[in-house]
């Protein structure tokens, strides 16, 4: 194992202690715990929308906290649930007396948690809905046992975007309800990642082999087998996304292209290319594409697919609201008049930047 | 006269729960290294040894139900591990179902059994036959309420009588069942023959509880 890190089991709370020295004026730990990492500039009034999960998986979850976004996130160890204490500090922090939206991976441990905190709002009076990404195609046939993956952005940035914009909590939900209704991701791997505290890969890959469906803590997928080009990928992933979740010829759907943290930024487009290629031929728009770091593995080499279909104006609102984080920007769109859009080819709206 | 317990007592029938996970620490971290990871009886322990003390804290509220929900939840933050949260949303929910409650009698103890299973069941997600603590503490409260029905006078050292003996019965079926959560899946083939350890620390919380309650008359 090669890793910049201190002691291994330090690896989550020292990474955390970088990030509020270097962001100490955007985000703020709440009650003394480090894990209970919270937005330092609290909207009174607004919709408190809280994620959480394992570490392990940055820009993913804590780097969506900020403007536009979310205002908290609980963090756990590499790969673990959060602690009911730290979603429960991270709760009385920046709920704001609109109410709180749990909204975080489909994974037992962490619904367990959440579920635990949920039920102790209720005591303390503060109404608490709770929503969980599901978005991984390969991971179940049923979408209420899929895991929760790099879609789970899309359902951030609308749930966000309606909170921000003054949205009461049932609306919020309904944002984020009506994204994850929208949204399917699929996935895979061309090498494992390591846990500092196991030291060891936790599964194996020959040099010439991917792994197809793999989630992002090396659950199994769908195949193992030899590397494949980019557009056989893309060919692939694009069936399987549209064959569970048909997208008529005309519709609009905003594409994201997630590197899982050691595929070159060179290797996502060129997946991407091969992806807009395929939605071009079926008579796909693509709204706006997002291509980058979303959601990783630590140092896995792999991407993943997400596309989430435009179902309204809302929703486009939504996914083009303008959002800020020490992880994350999203600018203004300019104005634009006749349908012209701000560069990249097929219509697309500008990539916007993973900083 | 009908036997019932204060809510001044609470504490201390959870003082003997706490003592008996101390005496079953080693034995219960033991099986659950084999299975799992290890820190079963660390749990128990430290979780169990917080709750009389979290308890007194709400004695004033003259409220059984209110006193168990709010020292629940201070349980949970003690043992943030998976049985920790367990065992914390098992007392939350009997605490919600004795709500007002001053006493504690038989009906009393009966659905405190009950709804203490409901809440794991619910939390975890979990039902009988996945290998849990619940293959215990549902036949428990299973046998519990049958004895109640059968007497409603039936005294409480009686009722916890049936729902050990239902406990025991719940072990030793485990020994059968495969385990579906947690890493104990990855350790499957060894699952064989062998009791589930969370259902033996489910046996060894009735046996503290029935500690304090025989010993009290």
């Amino acid at each position: 194992m090669k890793k910049i890190i201190n002691r291994p089991e330090d690896y989550a709370l020292d990474m955390l202690k970088g990030i509020y020295v270097a962001h100490g004026k955007e985000v703020k730990a709440a009650n003394g715990d480090l894990r209970a990492y919270c937005t330092a500039r609290k909207h009174e009034g607004k919709v408190a929308i809280i994620t959480g999960g394992g570490s392990g998986h940055l820009p993913l979850f804590l780097g969506y906290v900020g403007e536009g976004l979310l205002d908290a996130c609980a963090v756990g160890d590499v790969f673990q649930s959060p602690s009911a204490k730290t979603i429960y500090s991270a709760t009385q922090e920046v709920e704001a007396g609109a109410g709180v939206l749990y909204l975080y991976g489909n994974y037992t441990g962490d619904i367990m948690n959440f579920d635990m905190v949920a039920e102790m709002c209720e005591d303390d009076d503060i109404p608490v809905h709770s929503i969980v990404g599901a978005d991984d195609v390969a991971s179940n046939t049923d979408p209420g046992k899929r895991r929760g993956v790099a879609g789970i952005f899309f359902l951030y940035k609308c749930a966000g975007a309606k909170a921000a914009a003054g949205g009461t909590l049932d609306e919020v939900l309904a944002a984020a309800q009506a994204a994850k209704d929208a949204t399917r991701t699929i996935g895979f791997s061309l090498t494992p990642c390591i846990l500092p505290e196991v030291g060891h890969p936790n599964f194996t890959l020959d040099d010439n082999e991917m792994s197809m469906g793999m989630g992002i803590h090396g659950e199994p997928g769908v195949w193992n087998g030899p590397l494949k080009t980019a557009d056989e990928i893309a060919a692939e992933c694009m069936e399987k996304l549209l064959a569970d979740m048909p997208v008529p010829a005309g519709d609009e759907v905003a594409v994201l292209i997630n590197g899982l943290g050691a595929t070159s930024q060179e290797e996502l487009y060129i997946l991407y290319g091969s992806v807009a290629n395929i939605l071009k031929e079926k008579g796909i728009k693509v709204y706006r594409s997002f291509i980058g770091e979303y959601a990783t593995s630590m140092e896995m080499m792999g991407a993943s697919i997400s596309i989430c279909k435009m179902v309204n104006d809302a929703m486009r609102h939504q996914i083009d609201y303008p959002c800020h984080t020490p992880f994350y920007c999203q600018k203004q769109d300019e104005v634009m008049t006749g349908g012209v859009t701000d560069g990249g080819c097929d219509g697309t709206r500008g990539n916007s930047c993973a900083l | 006269m009908a036997d019932v317990m204060g809510r001044e007592e609470i504490p201390a029938l959870f003082e003997a729960v706490a003592e008996i996970f101390e005496e079953k620490k080693e034995e219960l971290c033991a099986m659950d290294a084999n299975m799992g990871d290890g820190d079963l009886g660390l749990t128990m322990c430290r979780g169990y040894g917080a709750l009389p003390n979290l308890l007194r804290q709400y004695l004033e509220t003259e409220d059984i139900g209110k006193m168990l929900r709010k020292a629940g939840m201070d349980m949970a933050f003690v043992v943030p591990s998976t049985m920790g949260t367990l065992m914390a949303s098992g007392l939350m929910a009997a605490g919600k179902a004795l709500k007002g409650k001053a006493e504690l009698g038989s009906a009393e103890l009966c659905a405190y059994l009950t709804v203490f299973a409901q809440g794991i069941a619910e939390r975890g997600k979990c039902e009988r036959g996945d290998r849990t603590i619940l293959d215990a503490l549902g036949v428990a409260a299973e046998r519990a309420e049958e004895t109640c029905a059968a007497d409603p006078d039936t005294g409480l050292a009686e009722i916890m009588e049936a729902a050990i003996a239902g406990a025991r019965d719940g072990v030793e079926a485990t020994k059968a069942m495969l385990p579906k959560f947690g890493k104990a899946v990855v350790f499957s083939a060894k699952a064989k023959g062998i009791p589930d350890q969370g259902a033996v620390a489910g046996l060894y919380l009735l046996e503290g509880m029935n500690r304090y309650i025989s010993a009290r008359t």
